[in-house]
């Protein structure tokens, strides 16, 4: 569904990514893990057109999108931002619906469609007339959550989604996601720093570490590898390859 | 010297860096302006923000404008027993010149610092990212609206300012300078000509057009963070008003010389 070769991105002096070789087929939940600032979001924002990649190649569907732009595939893309980014001068379920206020359908049923969605992430009806600033930062998350997945996409990013989550709400989301996946068949690439989630989440996990795919493989082969700089990540150690001034 | 010419070279570049992207991106605006969808339900808003809720800080800038306009005058003209005049240059002093101007640059204050960091607000918290995300161009559903709306509200928030300006100066002229209310009232109109009401509101359009454009420019280009937004609406005040400065030299000679 998604395969990524030699993906370069530098900012000033700041090489990001330096030459990212991925593959994501349909239906496949892959994590990307990584220590914060290693160019995780700029890896989705790549992909899904959101930054300019200076060199390498992206396949979605068959289609080259460094050469023929995204325009065409927007509608099938879902992304939940790192920082939720809701429309803070729309209420919650035109945030939701965003896609949809323009489709031509009721307004009335659009809000009945977001309460659907939001229950889905487990927001009450309340919720949906307050506008994102009323809410705390885990109830943003999840709105953010609901606009991803509201049009029903086919290939859905998600930047940290468990991040200032509760424990509890974690697993909600998790759960969420995971569902998405096996029941839409949707495909899903999913950034984050929580080993729950990638336990819960990943059928693929790949490991980001200075500008590359340090280690890619099934969620099974994760916990037996013995790569160094997996490892490290997942036990949470301070000494090992990766260093903890960055 | 050789650093002394090498900085000034940088910042003639710069400039013409800047003017070019300005260029680039009023062309972006036209063109989308002219193709489909038009975000209605934005433009409305916009109106409402732009031309409205102007309406009290220029109301407020014309009348004490006018006013004070009329006793300088007054005390001017008095110097050579001209004090008879305050009337008609009053008129054309608000309808030419001060009315469009001030309008322009109190819109500047208001709505361009607004715009601006409005915009450069959604910038560093990735909600034009999202915008595009959801097959939303930001060009469309932000900066259309906003410039066609300032352009086409600002002749009619001028004509205001020009009323209320003038009656400034009529409340002054009658009340402290002891003119007469019904000749003070019949000397404006007699003396307006259909060239300076034309003026006044021409230059109302262009200056709103300037104004909600460069707010949108700078918002749009805002650097990262917290500082990308003051530095987005420091620059789009700055620039706003002085370019509606500069159209206005142009404006005055285009419908005035000769
Ligand atoms: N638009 C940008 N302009 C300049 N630098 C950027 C930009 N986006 C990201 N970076 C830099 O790229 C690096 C990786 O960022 P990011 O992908 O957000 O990290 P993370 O892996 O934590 O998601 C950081 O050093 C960041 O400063
Ligand atoms: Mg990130």
């Amino acid at each position: 569904m998604i395969t990524i070769s030699g993906l370069t991105k530098t900012f000033g002096n700041n090489a990001v990514l330096r030459g990212v070789d991925l593959h994501v087929d349909k239906g496949q939940s892959l994590v990307v893990i990584g220590g914060s600032g290693t160019g995780k979001s700029v890896l989705i924002k790549c992909i899904i057109g959101l930054i300019t990649p200076d060199a390498g190649q992206i396949i979605i569907d068959g289609q080259d999108v460094t050469r023929s732009g995204h325009d065409n595939l927007l509608h099938r893309f879902g992304m939940l931002f790192q920082a939720s980014a809701l429309f803070d001068s729309l209420p919650v379920w035109e945030n939701v619906c965003f896609r949809m206020l323009r489709s031509g359908q009721s307004r009335g049923d659009l809000r009945d469609l977001a309460a659907e969605k939001l229950r889905r992430v487990g927001l009450g009806p309340d919720v949906a007339d307050k506008f994102p600033a009323e809410l705390s930062g885990g109830m943003q998350k999840r709105v953010g959550l609901a606009r991803a997945i509201a049009a029903d996409p086919e290939i859905i990013f998600f930047d940290e989604p468990t991040a200032g989550l509760d424990p509890i709400m974690s697993g909600v989301i998790n759960d969420l996601i995971r569902e998405i996946t096996t029941e839409m068949g949707a495909t899903a690439i999913t950034i984050t720093h929580d080993m729950s989630s990638v336990h819960a989440i990943a059928d693929q996990v790949a490991m980001i570490h200075d500008g590359v795919v340090q280690w890619h493989g099934n969620i099974g082969a994760l916990d037996q590898t013995d790569d160094a700089h997996v490892r490290q990540f997942i036990t949470g150690s301070a000494t090992g390859p990766i260093p903890t001034l960055r | 010297m050789m650093r002394l010419l090498a900085m000034i070279g940088a910042a003639t570049l710069g400039g013409l860096a800047t003017v070019g992207r300005m260029a680039l991106f009023t062309a972006s605006t036209f063109r989308h302006l002219v193709t489909q969808p038009f975000y209605g339900r934005e433009f409305g808003q916009a109106l409402f923000q732009i031309g409205f809720l102007s309406l009290p800080v220029v109301g407020l800038t014309a009348l004490f404008t006018g006013g004070a306009l009329a006793l300088q005058i007054y005390s001017g003209g008095a110097r050579f027993s001209a004090e008879a005049v305050v009337p008609q240059i009053v008129a054309i002093g608000m309808v030419r010149e001060l009315g469009p101007v001030l309008v322009g640059l109190m819109i500047a204050a208001r709505v361009t610092s607004s715009i601006a960091a409005e915009i450069a607000t959604m910038k560093v918290t990735e909600q034009i990212d999202a915008l595009v995300t959801l097959s939303t161009h930001p060009m469309k559903y932000l900066t259309v609206p906003r410039v066609l709306a300032a352009t086409l509200v600002m002749p009619a928030l001028v004509g205001v300012g020009d009323i209320i300006g003038i009656l400034g100066g009529y409340i002054v002229g009658t009340e402290r300078l002891g003119f007469n209310a019904a000749s003070y009232l019949q000397n404006t109109v007699d003396f307006l000509e259909q060239r300076d009401i034309v003026s006044s509101l021409v230059k109302g359009a262009v200056f709103g057009f300037i104004a909600a454009l460069m707010g949108c420019y700078y918002g749009m280009k805002a650097g990262r963070g917290a500082s990308g937004v003051g530095a987005a609406t420091k620059g789009a005040v700055v620039a706003a008003a002085v370019l509606i400065l500069v159209a206005n030299l142009i404006l005055t000679e285009a419908f005035f010389s000769i």
